[in-house]
């Protein structure tokens, strides 16, 4: 039985995943996040965040555990909550044939949004990138115009729960920079949720407002940055995680 | 948006699919041009290079003798059938020389000797002996056999006059009349062509058959390039990084899969017709090439049926692989697969070109039914046999079968799987 608090878009309960091939990639994480938070889920390579975020999304099946979105219960509706989700995955990548307007266009029509006009127009703006460069086909984009377009299709029509895996991954500082810029300025415009996953604990520091750590499949802190800074008397997010991860091992 | 009876979402995802593959020149050159060119260029490359294989003969006449028979007072020479074969092989195109010994067998560079031996002359003329002509052919070179069989042509037609002008001679001795045909063919057999309801045909018929039986052979050549396009669409996709942003939205797993696969059969539909139009265009060189009227072979109706059993032999195949493609970790175990289906298929395909299904016994026949392909090679057989109601019941089958198959691969289609495998 989960008691859904007013205000909560996200529910985790005790989530686990075991894969056919017997790995143990979640082993009871749990989790909330409140609508206008963003949450940073951090852990190191194979912690089993991307497989959290991709229960969440419905596309891989919790092997026990439960999930809602702003009350929709994920396992059983998954197409219901997909509508309320927008996810950016670690490795995505754009149509190199498609232009950028047309890859805003196809995904608007995609999701069913009412006005595509207007949501097209609000993710050409999300995405930063010129007008003349959104007319040319993506496969001629550098990394960073790549995942900038990528947001702003994720974002453009306002989800009530977004889920960000590494979303700077691979990018230079000039791109991290503009991206994170984009994050900022989405959730002031339209205060929804986030769930942020990273390794870059300087962007979790700026982006999020509570951080879970997660290690071996299951969130081993939950906090501020702030108020984990403060238990482990370091001065930033990077040595908190050294320290809480070598006690863990 | 296209405008079919569709869920949007599908057509969304049909839409950005052609838009993709319209920009896809490498795609379309491939599974359209190709075929529209290959065929023709096929049909001439080999024409041009079978003119160009120069085939050298050579003649020995060590009779070098002509010699009247006093009974008959016919007169044979050997230098005449040199002529005759000098006169058609060169026509032919092949380089005909003389040689004066047969040692010219060891000649590297001659690929068939005629020898006429010391006696041709008067052996020929006799009333009780043979004149023999010896052939040597350097062994396995196909325009050495072409050119031996115009030799014999040559010597069949002279052998004919000669024996035509001792029967004369013979019955104008005996005062008797007499033909060449009655004596040496008292017994011959006449085939006239009937359909199987007993209406009487041309050779046309029989060549529009034939054309069946190549289009039968062409349907091999459009699985292919529909399989590979679904492999590069779901597991190219994946490896891209494009498809889990995909399967995200609120679409099903199985729109994704109908759209892609709507598109591939799409493309193999319109490879199908590249092929049938590449195999008329063959078809229409060669009677510019050689004379006759190839359009009374084309029957577009056939064309027709063609394009629908390809379209549904497509899905049927892309059906059948889908749940091993998507299962795969990658483009080239996923090929592996794809290519052991498709070659299944191509290897009925061929069978098809040789056998004639409705002619199997039932208890053959019968258990092959589960076999999709077979399905397609009975549409185009049982239409060329004017059996229409038949033919329309396998394109009925082929066409349940294949969208049964759509649907439960479809539904079956397990999204963690071709996530998970990615990574």
């Amino acid at each position: 039985m989960v008691l859904v608090l007013a205000r909560e878009t996200l529910i985790v309960n005790d989530l686990h995943k075991i894969y056919e091939d017997g790995t143990y990639a979640v082993r009871g994480v749990s989790f909330r996040v409140r609508e206008g938070e963003v949450y940073g889920l951090i852990g190191p390579n194979g912690a089993g965040k991307t497989t959290t975020l991709r229960m969440i999304t419905g596309l891989i099946k919790p092997t026990r555990g439960e999930i809602f979105v702003d009350g929709i219960n994920v396992v059983k509706k998954p197409f219901e909550a997909r509508r309320l989700i927008g996810y950016l995955p670690e490795e995505a990548d754009v149509y190199i044939r498609l232009t950028g307007y047309e890859h805003l266009e196809f995904y608007a029509k995609l999701y069913g949004v009412e006005d595509i006009e207007k949501t097209v127009e609000y993710g050409a703006k999300l995405s930063g990138l010129p007008e003349e460069k959104l007319r040319e086909r993506a496969g001629g984009y550098s990394k960073g115009m790549k995942r900038r377009l990528l947001l702003a299709i994720v974002l453009m029509r306002r989800p009530k729960l977004a889920l960000l895996d590494e979303p700077t991954s691979g990018l230079d500082v000039y791109a991290s920079v503009r991206v994170r810029e984009i994050i900022k300025k989405y959730v002031r415009e339209t205060g929804s949720s986030i769930v942020l996953s990273s390794h870059n604990m300087l962007e979790v520091e700026y982006l999020c407002d509570r951080v879970g750590i997660i290690y071996s499949g299951k969130i081993i802190i939950e906090d501020t940055p702030e108020n984990i800074m403060e238990k482990y008397g370091v001065e930033n997010l990077e040595e908190a995680f050294i320290k809480i991860v070598e006690e863990e091992k | 948006m296209i405008p079919l009876p569709l869920p949007k979402t599908v057509r969304v995802l049909l839409e950005k699919e052609f838009k993709d593959l319209r920009r896809d020149y490498k795609t379309l050159f491939t599974t359209i041009l190709m075929p529209l060119i290959m065929m023709p260029l096929l049909g001439f490359i080999s024409l041009a290079l079978v003119t160009q294989q120069p085939v050298n003969i050579a003649i020995v006449d060590e009779d070098q003798n002509r010699y009247t028979n006093p009974v008959l007072n016919i007169t044979v020479d050997s230098e005449w059938l040199v002529g005759n074969l000098t006169y058609y092989l060169s026509k032919y195109g092949y380089n005909v020389s003389l040689a004066n010994t047969t040692e010219v067998i060891y000649n590297p560079d001659v690929d068939l000797i005629v020898v006429i031996p010391k006696g041709f002359a008067v052996n020929a003329s006799s009333l009780n002996t043979t004149a023999k002509i010896t052939v040597f052919r350097k062994a396995g070179y196909q325009s050495a056999q072409r050119a031996e069989s115009t030799v014999y042509s040559v010597i069949d037609v002279f052998s004919y006059n000669i024996s035509n002008a001792k029967l004369r001679a013979l019955s104008r001795l005996a005062h008797v009349n007499a033909t060449l045909q009655a004596l040496r063919n008292p017994v011959r057999a006449y085939t006239s062509l009937i359909t199987v309801k007993g209406e009487k045909v041309s050779i046309t018929f029989e060549l529009r058959n034939m054309f069946a039986r190549i289009l039968v052979l062409a349907l091999s050549f459009v699985v292919s390039p529909a399989a590979f396009y679904v492999i590069d669409g779901i597991i190219g996709e994946r490896e891209r990084k494009t498809f889990e942003f995909l399967l995200v939205s609120p679409a099903p797993v199985s729109h994704v899969i109908y759209a892609k696969m709507i598109a591939a059969t799409v493309l193999g539909i319109i490879a199908a017709l590249s092929d049938a139009l590449g195999l008329v265009g063959y078809m229409i060189s060669l009677g510019l090439l050689y004379g006759g009227n190839a359009f009374i072979l084309i029957d577009y109706q056939l064309l027709l049926i063609h394009a629908v059993t390809a379209f549904f032999t497509i899905l049927s195949t892309i059906s059948i692989a889908l749940p091993f493609i998507t299962r795969t970790r990658g483009i080239r175990s996923a090929s592996n697969v794809a290519s052991i289906i498709t070659t299944a298929g191509i290897i009925f395909f061929f069978t098809g070109f040789f056998i004639d299904y409705v002619k199997l016994p039932d208890y053959i026949l019968y258990p092959l039914y589960v076999i999709p392909y077979v399905h397609s090679i009975l549409v185009i057989q049982t239409y060329m046999l004017e059996n229409i109601t038949r033919s329309l019941l396998h394109i009925l089958f082929l066409t349940v079968v294949s969208i049964s198959l759509l649907i439960i691969t479809s539904k079956t289609v397990n999204t963690e799987k071709i996530i998970v495998s990615q990574t």
